[in-house]
């Protein structure tokens, strides 16, 4: 194999340096003069594949146009029943991220000290020895956990093999800056008090709200509560959108966003909030539908825990035992008022028993309330002139939107964005907007959000293997004593993380590996990884391009394939729409397959562990995939298909649309207990508004704890209660207080680009080149901004720049800009500027407070201020559409896969 | 004459873009140059009566059309089988007469070849019965093809089913745009014309005077 050693500059002058490795008779231009003109007119037929993007999460389905094995044209695919021939910039752009000319392509090995980005090319082989070789001796000097994976979102992920590989190679130590700053509370939230949540939440860019992706669907209203799918998940839910509102009889909106988003521009009510206000706001609906007695009296009494007691003592549900009736410590206890006594629930419920839902009664001399008192004492506070004051809204159009909400003629629904996920109340919020939906019986019924539809035969996600962690390593998962909620992903708390990396507290943590990108863009105050990498002895990333964190951070980086060198399936609905791969260039390898051949070459170099993670009853569920004939059988899972069969129909409609929208599951017959309803997935079978379920996790980590040993395993409690309800905390830096740093931060989605992706592809950086931050006429007067022009931004974590666009389009007091790098910077003398320059997170909080049940740190909701900015570093920034040049595709030829397929 | 053109349902935009890089993608427009563009109008108006929406542009097929009258050399024309506007650009000598004249800027400077260019509507896959590259993958399915004269087609079929106070067109300064856009009041008030400004996503069509 060629050793080709990358110089300083290496990145951008990539095509240049990979010249020598062309002349050796790989290069596109050699190969296309060697073809005779009869055979090259011969090959120029157009085949079309059928199969999916992952630029974003939404995965559309695309028809991928190749000629002589290279791809020259995407299209949407109308056979999606979500996305219906639609693609967005991201997906169109698939080209120039394939044929990117700094794509990662082969294995490099770090020459020189980090930061230098002086790189030699070596061999698969070698380099997965050198990793393998590495997890071994840090596992047998130190122990496994000092071993830290992580993922991202973004830049095609395979995204719960890492999981499976932390476990593989045994350390607790996998995380990702989602997790539990996106999507993990909204369905931790879900699962604990619906009993379903993976994937039914209130999540709409996640994919979820099937329902609404029927036009025929009877919903009538949408409250799109910090949600913009005209950005995040463009040509699905975006699409889904704009059907519904084209409908005959429309879709009113409501839309809760600091943003005049393109959503909020169509919705009936905009209540610009105050970012991190989101729960008192909840508070104030709460107790506006309580008080205007807008809830569903019937569905509350029957499917929820609201008349059921709760013991003060306990600070759980009151038990017969303890209220001194027959039965035993599983059954629940409501007031009956004809008796004037307590009665044990007889499921789903006593019948002609008009237990209340409200009050508190005296049983067994202790004073218990029931839930729903306890629901209404948590927002007793929150009148609609609170709410409008603390989240700086108008009283009457809060009622407005809440009288489109609760219309008795309508259904209604509520989609909840990432923005709750995002700051410390992100269990709080997740749960005060469930009890909404709760409250109003917006549950299953057609038109709701809240969904368990028939799942799909095929797997997207192939599930990981707790179990292959011993109670051991699973107790030395870092900060998950504390935040239990995180278990729910088995995965670890970032910060906890970074302190056992930079103090060696509770240990040290001594290797990295890291696939996802660019982490300085999306982790929270991602400066602090200044202070933490040189305390690593060896850094690893996988990824498909260079990005700030490779030239700083990675000893060794391996090229992973882009969507469309991939295969997978994904359910849409009722359809299966295949991911597969159409063309392979260079030695990418896509992402599960490095991970279980890093297992597998642990496992040969004597790691005793590894090979528990190809073993069914070690792992107690499907074990780890060898190759990549396994992976597809793994995700084929039920569908009774070979994987060129599955592919060549591309779209696979496993049931109509009739079979696949079952409403209502709950009153379904249960196997279990014939002639009575299934219920709900909950310990009581109801939804639980009081959500005692939160309170068990904070005691002792059910129902998510787990280990080889124990399932459950009962844990250490937190160092106090998780609570049940929803409430509010001023954020930590708040307007009301602060005076350095006047301004409140919210960051929010752009359609062109995802997470922090694609800002080195031309035809996107040329629409939006620098991040625009957004502030209000008045806010722009006061500190001296004009419209066009690059400012500061500064917290108290540090500062970074922005190109201010003075609009009406934010609310007064707060301003608006989106995560952002700047690759063109990798090669400049200061190559940190490439992720400092103007990248929001620098001033991101991931210091305490955090949310007590998921360790949330804080990405919106805090103080900043701004001040026009003639900083010379800007200069250096691409901004002209011609500057963006150098990185234009360069189509190549396929090349055969690195690993055997395996059948 | 049909008047073939591309109608935009704006109550179905969601002003992602994917227009512009389908375009870019189809006719292999270099950067910098763009046949399609995204406009982003608003917010006009006072809380909580605002105004707020994308305005995707490209050749309006304007059946006076100002281009054509300028243009010395013919290289600006009309087809007569389609109707549609068209550059020869073989004609072309780069006088850019039809970029002043155009009322909306949609038309682009090629700079490696240095003559003027637009949208073709995709003649190319027109003239084979498919759609243009924006039609075909519009994210929202806001975009739609054809004759505004031929009651069957894609882009009739759209309009019909609106009021006639939801249809707009561009400002029309006896040019005569066939391009429409249907907006209700669900966004608010149609603007005749947004001053452009500097910045480059806030910009609305900037007017010839």
């Amino acid at each position: 194999m060629s050793q080709a050693t990358l110089t300083r500059r290496g990145f951008l002058k990539s095509t240049a340096a990979m010249g020598a490795v062309a002349a050796l008779g790989i290069s596109a231009a050699d190969s296309l003069t060697a073809v005779d003109p009869a055979h090259a007119d011969e090959a120029s037929d157009v085949k079309i594949y059928k199969t999916s993007c992952r630029a974003c999460i939404a995965s559309c389905a695309v028809l991928a146009h190749v000629r002589d094995g290279r791809v020259v044209k995407i299209e949407g695919n109308p056979e999606s029943p979500m996305s219906q021939g639609g693609v967005c910039a991201k997906g169109l752009a698939g080209i120039q991220a394939l044929y990117h000319p700094n794509r990662n392509k082969y294995p490099m090995r770090r020459v020189g000290e980090r930061g230098g980005n002086q790189w030699e090319r070596i061999s698969w082989a070698d380099a997965l020895t050198e990793v393998a070789t590495k997890i071994n001796e840090i596992s047998d000097k130190y122990g496994s956990e000092a071993i830290s994976v992580s993922t991202g979102g973004g830049g095609n992920p395979h995204f719960s093999n890492v999981k499976r590989f932390g476990e593989a190679i045994n350390t607790p130590n996998v995380w990702e800056p989602g997790c539990s700053q996106c999507y993990l509370p909204r369905m931790g939230a879900s699962l604990l008090a619906y009993g379903a949540g993976k994937p039914n939440n209130l999540s709409f860019s996640d994919s979820n709200g099937w329902d609404y992706y029927y036009t025929d669907s009877p919903v009538t209203s949408l409250v799109l509560w910090g949600t913009d799918p005209s950005n995040s998940s463009v040509a699905t839910g975006g699409r889904a959108l704009a059907e519904l509102r084209c409908r005959p009889q429309g879709l009113r909106t409501v839309v809760i966003d600091p943003r005049y988003t393109l959503d909020a521009a169509k919705a009936e009510v905009w209540l610009p909030i105050r970012p991190g206000t989101d729960a008192a706001l909840l508070l104030t609906w709460t107790r506006w539908i309580l008080e205007n007695e807008k809830y569903d009296e019937e569905f509350c009494r029957t499917w929820t825990n609201m008349p059921y007691l709760i013991n003060p003592e306990t600070r759980l549900t009151l038990k017969a035992t303890e209220a001194g009736l027959p039965g035993t410590d599983e059954d629940y206890v409501i007031w009956d008022p004809a008796s004037n006594a307590p009665v044990v629930v007889t499921y789903p419920f006593n019948e002609g028993v008009a237990a209340p839902l409200f009050g508190t009664y005296e049983v067994n001399g202790m004073q218990c309330p029931t839930g729903g008192q306890l629901l209404k004492e948590s927002c007793e506070e929150w009148t609609l002139e609170k709410g409008a004051e603390i989240c700086w809204l108008d009283a009457d159009q809060i009622e407005r939107a809440l009288e489109i909400y609760t219309d008795p003629n309508g259904q209604s629904g509520i989609m909840q964005g990432v923005c709750i996920d995002q700051y410390v109340q992100s269990q709080q919020c997740a749960l005060g907007a469930l009890n909404l939906e709760f409250l109003m019986g917006n549950v299953e019924k057609p038109g709701t959000m809240l969904q368990k539809f028939a799942p799909a035969p095929c797997k997207d996600q192939l599930g990981n293997t707790p179990r292959l962690l011993s109670k051991e390593k699973v107790l030395k998962r870092c900060g998950t004593i504390e935040h239990k909620g995180i278990l729910c992903w088995d995965m670890a708390h970032i910060p906890s993380v970074f302190k056992a990396m930079k103090d060696g507290d509770p240990y040290q943590i001594h290797m990295w590996i890291e696939r996802s990108g660019n982490k300085h863009v999306v982790l929270g105050n991602s400066s602090c990884l200044d202070e933490i990498v040189p305390k690593l002895d060896y850094v690893v990333q996988c990824f498909m391009y260079p990005t700030a964190f490779s030239v700083l951070c990675a000893d060794l980086l391996l090229p992973t394939t882009e969507w469309l060198e991939t295969n997978l399936t994904i359910p849409q609905l009722n359809t299966i729409v295949m991911r597969q791969a159409v063309t392979h260039l260079f030695e990418t390898v896509e992402e599960g397959i490095i991970w279980t051949q890093i297992v597998q070459k642990c496992a040969e170099l004597g790691n005793e562990h590894c090979p528990k993670a190809f073993d069914e009853a070690a792992c107690m569920t499907t074990p780890f995939y060898k190759n990549e004939y396994e992976k597809q059988k793994q995700h084929l899972n039920k569908l009774e298909m070979s994987w060129d069969e599955a592919c060549e129909q591309g779209v696979i409609q496993w049931a109509t649309p009739e079979e696949y929208r079952t409403y209502q599951t709950y009153l379904a017959d249960d196997p279990e207990n014939p002639g009575k309803p299934k219920g709900f997935g909950t310990p009581s079978k109801k939804l639980e508004v009081y959500c005692e379920s939160n309170i068990i996790l904070g005691r002792t980590g059910a129902p998510w704890s787990q280990c080889a040993e124990e399932k459950p395993l009962v844990l250490p409690p937190a160092s106090a209660d998780y609570e049940p309800l929803c409430y509010y905390v001023e954020p930590a830096e708040s307007p009301l207080t602060d005076t350095e740093y006047p301004l409140v931060l919210t960051e929010g989605r752009l359609p062109m680009y995802h997470h922090g992706t694609l800002r080195n592809i031309p035809y996107l950086r040329e629409i939006y080149p620098v991040p625009e931050m957004w502030i209000h006429p008045a806010d722009a007067e006061k500190y001296g901004i004009a419209d066009g022009q690059w400012v500061n931004i500064e917290s108290r974590r540090g500062k970074t720049h922005g190109m201010a666009h003075v609009t009406t389009a934010i609310a007064k007091g707060v301003v608006y800009q989106e995560r952002f790098w700047a690759p063109e910077l990798l090669d400049s003398d200061d190559p940190a500027q490439a992720y400092k320059v103007m990248n929001i997170n620098v001033l991101t909080k991931n210091d305490p407070p955090y949310n007590p049940e998921y360790g949330t740190y804080t990405l919106r909701g805090f103080q900043v201020k701004v001040s026009p900015s003639d900083d010379e570093i800007l200069d250096s920034v691409w901004v002209r559409p011609e500057q963006f040049q150098p990185w234009m595709p360069a189509p190549s030829d396929a090349t055969e896969d690195v690993f055997d397929y395996g059948a | 004459m049909a008047r073939n053109c591309i109608v935009v349902n704006l109550d179905r935009c969601t002003g992602c873009f994917g227009c512009e890089v389908a375009c870019k993608m189809e006719n292999g427009v270099a950067l910098g140059e763009r046949w399609s563009k995204v406009l982003t109008v608003g917010p006009v108006g006072e809380y909580p009566n605002m105004t707020r929406y994308a305005l995707p542009t490209m050749c309006q097929q304007c059946e006076s059309a100002p281009c054509v009258s300028v243009c010395p050399t013919g290289a600006s024309y009309r087809d007569e089988k389609t109707g549609i506007v068209l550059v020869d650009k073989e004609k072309c000598i780069g006088c850019k007469y039809c970029m002043m004249a155009c009322p909306y800027g949609v038309r682009s400077w090629n700079t490696a070849e240095r003559c003027v260019e637009k949208c073709t509507l995709c003649g190319h896959l027109t003239s084979q019965d498919k759609v243009p590259a924006c039609v075909k993958s519009c994210a929202a399915g806001a975009r739609f093809y054809g004759d505004l004269d031929d009651p069957s087609s894609a882009a009739a079929q759209e309009l019909a089913k609106y009021d006639d106070a939801d249809i707009h067109t561009l400002q029309d300064a006896g040019n005569n745009p066939a391009t429409r856009y249907i907006m209700t009041s669900m966004i608010g008030q149609w603007q005749e014309r947004v001053e452009p400004k500097g910045h480059p996503h806030t910009a609305a069509y900037p007017m010839a005077e």
